[in-house]
């Protein structure tokens, strides 16, 4: 099974036109060439491939990779820990 | 104050029968029809499933990425004005780019951008609104991106007015450059009407044409007494407009001259055309142009085919041009590209354009039962050679803003008529 790093850089290489070996997990989206509306349209697509649900007070500092693969990592552990069995990551993305 | 003349140095279009200029004259002059019945999924419902689409896919042009930033309204801009730019050989990296600038004509905006919005709203139920509606949907997106990938740091206007919208640009951008302020200005028109809500809202006005039941690229029968109505279509066209003298100091091929503009409004009724303020416009615009009614050689018409424009537009004609109007073909194009709403005024200038250049009127097509009212000579059927010194381009709207313009050959212009 892909890792979440794996699927944010296919997310990345195939909507941004981001170059696979740039998204190191130190990289900012900034350098990646994400503005604000790109990180929150991210956000959406995030809601989307993992099924879960990004609440209003989401961080704002998501600034590295590695942020948005921890805060996805995140969500999963406590969807999981809230559902009898781990959700699946959804294919149509 | 001397007015300085203004000069038609590129062409662009991406339009119902061709996405390229040649393309598109080839089609036209040929009496092809870009009418056609349109996709189940944005026609369900209406009376009359026909419409005159672009064969335009975004992800052919742009990165994603960028994709997800233009509505289909910048996308056919996007590509339609860099076609004038590129024919006009202008570099405006060797410009003062401040007297460089863009007029979009546009009356809809983008459209499949705030119908997306609502469909996620109220027909999903989701308040996942895209980021970047707003900067999709709003109506000067085609000239500031335009503005933006071009570095045209001069005027950035966009006009809406309605079905005149383009026109009013060409006319505004004319009018900039013959008062000194700019040198050069990429001008045009873009419309992306073609989705479900824009389709059935004009569909409850009842002005669209029946589908024709053997033909349904014949529905569009302008000046017939068979005609029934408009039909909407998408695309876009641009011009790169410029001060003759600087033109011609860069050695810039000159297609046309634009000498005239005209514009009145009719203050009447919201919808209903006024054979005055029409006429006005026309004689407005022979007045600007130096030109009496006799040195107009051909009309393209605004022509939607609706009942009460193409009689009234004739009335007009000959209210204006007399005699001069039962002597020269008048035709409209629409009857093969459809209605492009606010970049219909741009699109029938390009093709007045190329009617001057080549040296031939394109026909009005479907028009096989005369209308009385209707009594011109509408070239039906077949496109004409005419050797054209001046022609005259209408466009008409709702909301009552008439904008005409008229075009002399490049070479007519260098030896001026005399009044």
């Amino acid at each position: 099974m892909n890792t979440t790093l794996d699927t944010l850089v296919d997310i990345l290489a195939r909507d941004y036109c981001v170059a696979r070996e740039q998204v190191r997990p130190e990289a900012t989206l900034e350098t990646l060439g994400l503005d604000s509306l790109s990180v929150l349209e991210l956000m959406f697509k995030i809601e989307d491939r993992y099924k879960v649900k990004i609440t209003d007070d989401t961080p704002t500092d998501l600034l590295t990779v590695s942020d948005v693969v921890r805060y996805i990592d995140g969500l999963l552990a406590a969807n999981s820990a809230t559902h009898s069995r781990p959700l699946e990551a959804s294919s149509d993305t | 104050m001397t007015s300085r003349r203004v000069a038609v140095t590129g062409l662009g279009v991406v339009a119902p029968l061709g996405s390229s200029v040649n393309e598109l004259w080839e089609n036209l002059v040929a009496g092809r029809s870009g009418v056609a019945r349109l996709p189940s999924a944005i026609s369900q419902g209406l009376r009359s499933p026909i419409g005159a689409a672009v064969n335009f896919d975004g992800k052919n042009h742009f990165e994603p990425p960028r994709l997800r930033l233009l509505d289909r309204v910048s996308q056919l801009a996007l590509v339609a004005a860099p076609q004038a730019h590129a024919d006009s050989r202008v570099d405006f990296a060797a410009e003062q780019r401040e007297r460089c600038g863009v007029f979009v004509g546009s009356s809809l905006g983008g459209a499949e951008t705030t119908e997306e919005g609502y469909h996620t709203l109220y027909a999903q139920q989701s308040d996942r609104i895209k980021p970047y509606s707003v900067l999709n949907a709003m109506a000067n997106a085609p000239a500031a991106w335009i503005g933006i990938d071009h570095g045209l740091y001069g005027p950035m206007l966009t006009y809406s007015t309605a079905c005149s919208s383009s026109a009013v640009a060409l006319g505004e951008a004319a009018r900039r450059i013959q008062h000194g302020d700019v040198d050069v200005m990429l001008a045009g028109g873009t419309e992306a009407p073609l989705v479900v809500g824009v389709l059935r809202a004009w569909d409850a006005m009842r002005t669209l044409a029946t589908e024709d039941a053997h033909d349904p690229s014949a529905s569009c029968r302008p000046f017939a007494a068979t005609r029934t109505g408009l039909v909407l279509g998408e695309g876009a066209a641009f011009v790169v407009l410029e001060d003759w003298d600087h033109a011609l100091a860069r050695g810039a091929i000159i297609h046309a001259e634009l000498a005239g503009y005209g514009l009145t409004s009719d203050v009447a009724h919201i919808t209903r055309p006024s054979i005055e303020g029409q006429a006005k416009a026309m004689q407005s615009a022979l007045s600007a142009a130096h030109l009496e009614p006799q040195a107009i050689d051909y009309i393209n018409a605004h022509g939607t085919a609706t009942l009460q424009n193409d009689a009234v537009e004739t009335a007009a004609i000959k209210l204006v041009l007399g005699e001069r109007a039962h002597a020269i073909p008048v035709s409209s194009t629409k009857s093969m590209h459809g209605h492009l709403l606010g970049a219909a005024g741009a699109l029938e200038f390009v093709i007045t354009v190329m009617s001057l250049t080549r040296r031939m009127v394109p026909p009005t097509m479907h028009l096989d039962a005369p209308d009385p009212a209707c009594d011109l000579d509408y070239v039906p059927g077949h496109a004409r050679e005419a050797h054209l010194r001046a022609a005259m381009t209408n466009s008409f709207a709702f909301g009552g803003t008439n904008a005409v313009l008229i075009l002399r050959t490049a070479s007519e212009s260098a030896f001026p008529v005399a009044d």
